[in-house]
């Protein structure tokens, strides 16, 4: 009787599950051209997916294979050729910024004139966040970045990976629902950068945004999504579309020593080898 | 980097020193017969006076030396040295605000627009290649022989330069960074105030200093020109006059005001700018 009534949909459990597959960014049939005509070059072709409330979705290819130009589309950082990008209900427009949405760069954007403390309260501050909420949150943006002692540093005295973490907390720090990251650790060294996939682990397990996270690097994808969304080699065409198994809470250092993972990472390879050689023929 | 400062300071003392002597005793020395050709007639006290004499011209053009006293001195001569010092910094000071403030400004819009930049382009760069100088004959039949048109100098001079660092500094602003703040709910004012400004203060900051000096310049040439007062006009006076020392005093204290002010931009710079790696050490 008890387990009957688990699953019927007024339970306030049932009712979490539903909630859970609501679609969060649709994207049909996207294209996107650079230049007309005889000289244009499609970047993106015909590209069609779905991310779900709290999923984890890694956009992976190889390099130039336009998956930054999608996840620029799905931000409104760029227009689109063709297709529909709608995050919920809403079309998503070039030039419009969607509270909800928030978004990590490649490239350090970090403000070298504001303290660490400052970069990381900006969207706060400019919201008009009053002062005592602001320096609660600050507390523990910090403290969950590891960047304890650093608040008052400006940039310059920080290294490659915890500026990238006062991005990433400049962005969480507003509490998004839907997170977009343009290969936010694509800069750092191997060691930074799993310290890095650790950090955004325990964020995301906690929290559990919707993550689109573009990456050309399999074993971070492996590591970090619940999805893996594969491109081919340019135009950028949707390839495979698979799940990751592996169970969470993950540990970014003993996942890549399993051999599930071993197993994985060899399928996909062989998959995303023949794209790095279509690549490499052209 | 391995020399003492001890030992810099020593080096700059002695030649402050010795060229002081020459200047003072060289000329002297052509009394002796065998020295005569070796010195050369630039030494004349006729043309670059003696330092003993630019003192006793500076006691006597400050009121310190004056018989009367300083206070009978300052009220007698309406161009004494502070007065002059005073009329000078006044109008090159607001030359130097306005010049500062409306080419930050124009920097920025400009900077900020392609579609006015491109409509302005032409005509900025026609008014950049007009000699500043040749406009202040021009400025003087404007405004007439008093303070505005050496104001009205000083701002032309300083509104070039400051303009173009401006809307240089402006055009330099990292993109993804202007992204990342309009991501972050900004708006385009809130961009300009807290992303724009603060990356392009380096730019505006780096004509600064010359623009004290352009400023100086403006309305020293102005007040050649034709003025009532100043230290520009001091020294026109004593042209007339042939009078090298009385010229040399204005020419020190306008030194002094170069110096003076370009340390207080430095400082200034070096708090606003301390977020930048060339500032560490005086942050």
């Amino acid at each position: 009787m008890a387990l009957a009534q688990r699953t019927r949909p007024d339970t306030p459990l049932a009712q979490a599950e539903p909630a859970r597959e609501r679609v969060r960014i649709t994207v049909r049939n996207l294209d996107k051209r650079y230049g007309s005509g005889e000289a244009g070059v499609k970047a993106v072709d015909d590209v069609s997916f779905e991310v779900k409330q709290g999923e984890f979705v890694a956009l992976l290819g190889p390099s130039g294979c336009g998956k930054s130009t999608i996840l620029n589309m799905v931000a409104g950082l760029i227009p689109r050729s063709g297709g529909q990008i709608a995050i919920d209900a809403d079309e998503v427009r070039h030039g419009d910024v969607n509270r909800k949405v928030g978004y990590v760069f490649q490239r350090d954007t970090v403000f070298p004139w504001r303290t660490v403390e400052a970069n990381i309260g900006y969207g706060l501050e400019i919201a008009g966040v009053d002062k005592a909420e602001r320096k609660a949150k600050l507390a523990r943006a910090i403290e969950t970045a590891g960047l304890g002692g650093f608040g008052a540093k400006f940039p310059r005295m920080l290294s490659g990976g915890m500026r990238q973490r006062v991005a990433l907390m400049r962005t969480l720090i507003m509490e998004p629902e839907i997170l977009l990251m343009d290969e936010p650790f694509g800069a750092l060294d191997t060691h930074t950068k799993l310290e890095m996939h650790k950090t955004l682990l325990e964020i995301w397990e906690r929290e559990r945004q919707t993550v689109l996270f573009v990456t050309h690097d399999l074993g971070e994808a492996l590591t970090l999504a619940s999805r893996i969304i594969l491109l081919s080699a340019r135009p950028g065409r949707l390839k495979e579309d698979f799940e990751v198994p592996f169970a969470r809470p993950r540990d970014a250092v003993s996942l890549r020593e399993s051999a599930e993972f071993g197993r994985l990472y060899s399928h996909i390879w062989h998959s995303l080898g023949e794209e790095f050689r279509r690549t490499k023929a052209e | 980097m391995k020399h003492s400062s001890a030992k810099v300071v020593a080096w700059q003392v002695a030649i402050l020193v010795i060229v002081l002597s020459i200047w003072e005793w060289g000329w002297s020395l052509r009394a002796v017969a065998a020295l005569k050709p070796l010195v050369p007639g630039i030494l004349d006290p006729y043309f670059i006076s003696k330092p003993s004499m630019i003192w006793t011209s500076f006691l006597k053009l400050s009121c310190f030396g004056d018989a009367a006293g300083f206070g009978a001195c300052f009220a007698r001569n309406d161009n004494n040295l502070w007065l002059a010092l005073l009329v000078t910094l006044k109008n090159m000071w607001w030359g130097f605000v306005f010049g500062t403030v409306s080419g930050v400004a124009c920097g920025l819009i400009l900077g900020r627009s392609d579609y006015l930049s491109r409509i302005f382009q032409p005509y900025v760069v026609a008014m950049n290649s007009i000699p500043r100088i040749a406009l202040v004959p021009l400025i003087i039949l404007m405004f007439g022989l008093g303070d505005m048109s050496k104001i009205v100098t000083a701002w032309i001079v300083v509104f070039f330069v400051v303009f173009f660092n401006t809307f240089e500094g402006t055009r330099a602003v990292d993109r993804d960074q202007i992204a990342a703040a309009r991501l972050l709910g900004a708006s385009e004012m809130t961009v300009l105030r807290t992303v724009v400004i603060p990356s392009a203060l380096a730019w505006v900051f780096a004509s600064l200093t010359p623009a004290v000096s352009f400023a100086l310049i403006g309305v020293i040439v102005g007040e050649f020109i034709g003025a009532e007062r100043g230290l520009g006009k001091l020294i026109i006076e004593a042209e007339a006059r042939a009078n090298a020392a009385e010229m040399m005093v204005a020419i020190f204290a306008m030194m002094v005001v170069g110096i003076l002010l370009a340390t207080i931009v430095r400082q200034l710079q070096s708090y606003l700018l301390r977020w930048q790696p060339q500032f560490e050490a005086q942050a």
